[in-house]
């Protein structure tokens, strides 16, 4: 397994890259995480978006 | 030598109930441009299958939900956002479950005629430094008979080889909770809870193409827990959680792909314990399509209080035959695509969730269409 590599900024552009992106869909991902969040027993880690009931 | 660009690689991952979480790899530096999204999505439950409805109606939830965006740059060192979704659902709800004479587990569900709607805001501001960033929001998400207050505030700092970033925050909600026919059902009339949340991550650069992020999150809920329209419900009044998130994005430079893999560990002293991955592929065909194949593992261990069928005796001090809470796993696969036409995005997208191995009928499966656009000025 290789270390980690020190990389200069002029060799960043492919990790900057939007689909690079930790969360690369902000609506997607807020959307998904809070049916997640109402439907399975676990929450958080991924970014859960505001509350909800979730009552049912 | 200004740090931004690793800041730029940073985005936290790792958040926590209230938080937004940053919008992609580059908005860890101030946006560069403004940017409206709309997102139209429809949310539909399959109905209960008619072997196991005991009563009521076998139709659940069906969702439209409506979401928008705005984010922009103010000045050079503050980036704001503002978030905003709106809710309506209808359908039947689960109410109790009974265990009938050859052993299945049926299922009564309230009447088709629950109609909700759910509106939340969510604004947010951060600011840029040399080598980090802090930033701070606030959400408020409204219905009927809920309404959730949450604040958080979240920081960034990257260390001196500009290849490894720390994150940190904490949050906090403040719910009330009044069921509707309260008097009627003898449910509680109002209750409250609280949610508490922190969380600590790294990022690290791994070499030129590839990029790793994990944290841990640590979550104390207290106050009433308990689901109010479920018939004979019981769950303590604190619950503490524990996540374990790693992320991993690897790009290919040849295939013009983002290969996307995510791990999620989950732990509370419900007994629940979870483990979720998922893996997605932004695969680009030319500068202005892109599509994006998703496929998401999850697997739950039951609540120790859970009960196939619900305890109307009470014979354990807690106890919920919440069919949330119960031993099951869930598979979905999703596809998304991305056109872009100048300087609006067309974004369409889909997921199928089923769920299998669970003692309780009525764990759902759910079909997801969204349609949008992002504009970029």
């Amino acid at each position: 397994m290789t270390a980690c590599q020190f990389v200069p900024a002029y060799q960043r552009g492919d990790l900057a890259r939007p689909e690079m992106a930790f969360d690369a869909d902000p609506l997607g991902s807020k959307l998904n995480q809070h049916i997640y969040f109402s439907k399975e027993a676990s929450t958080g880690g991924n970014g859960v978006a505001a509350g909800g009931c979730g009552c049912n | 030598m200004k740090s931004k660009t690793l800041m730029a690689l940073s985005a936290s991952a790792v958040a926590l109930p209230g938080v937004l979480v940053s919008t992609s790899a580059v908005s860890d530096t101030p946006p560069t441009a403004k940017i409206i999204s709309y997102r139209a999505s429809s949310y539909k439950e399959d109905a209960l299958a008619s072997e196991a409805l005991l009563a009521g109606s076998p139709e659940r939830y069906d969702i439209e939900i409506h979401q928008l965006r705005y984010s922009s740059p103010i000045g050079e060192k503050y980036s704001i956002s503002l978030d905003s979704s709106y809710e309506s659902m209808s359908g039947a709800s689960p109410w109790y479950t009974v265990k009938s004479a050859n052993g299945d587990t049926k299922v009564a569900m309230s009447g088709a005629s629950i109609y909700e709607k759910r509106r939340d805001v969510t604004a947010s501001v951060k600011r840029y430094y040399d080598r980090g960033n802090f930033g701070a929001s606030f959400t408020i998400s409204d219905e009927n008979d809920y309404r959730s207050n949450s604040a958080s505030v979240d920081g960034s700092f990257t260390l001196a080889n500009d290849s490894t970033t720390l994150s940190a925050g904490i949050a906090h909600s403040d719910d009330d909770i009044n069921p509707t026919d309260a008097a009627f059902f003898n449910r509680i009339l109002s209750a409250n809870k609280s949610t508490t949340s922190a969380f600590v991550s790294v990022t690290q650069i791994l070499n030129q193409f590839s990029i790793i992020q994990t944290g841990v999150s640590s979550t104390r809920a207290g106050g009433y827990l308990t689901a109010p329209y479920k018939l004979s419900d019981h769950r303590p009044e604190e619950r503490n959680q524990f996540t374990w998130t790693t992320s991993w994005r690897r790009y290919f430079r040849e295939q013009r792909s983002a290969f996307h893999a995510n791990y999620r560990f989950y732990d509370d002293d419900f007994g629940v314990r979870s483990h979720t991955i998922d893996f997605a592929l932004h695969k680009s065909f030319s500068r202005l399509i892109t599509l994006v194949p998703n496929v998401r593992y999850y697997q739950q261990q039951a609540a120790h209080f859970f009960t196939p069928a619900t305890d109307f005796a009470r014979t354990m001090e807690f106890n919920s035959s919440d069919y949330r809470l119960s031993k099951y796993d869930a598979l979905s696969a999703g596809l998304k695509f991305n056109i872009q036409l100048g300087d609006y995005t067309l974004v369409l997208s889909g997921e199928r969730y089923r769920t299998s191995g669970s003692s309780n009928p009525a764990v759902i499966d759910f079909t997801r269409l969204s349609a949008g656009i992002d504009y970029t000025f």
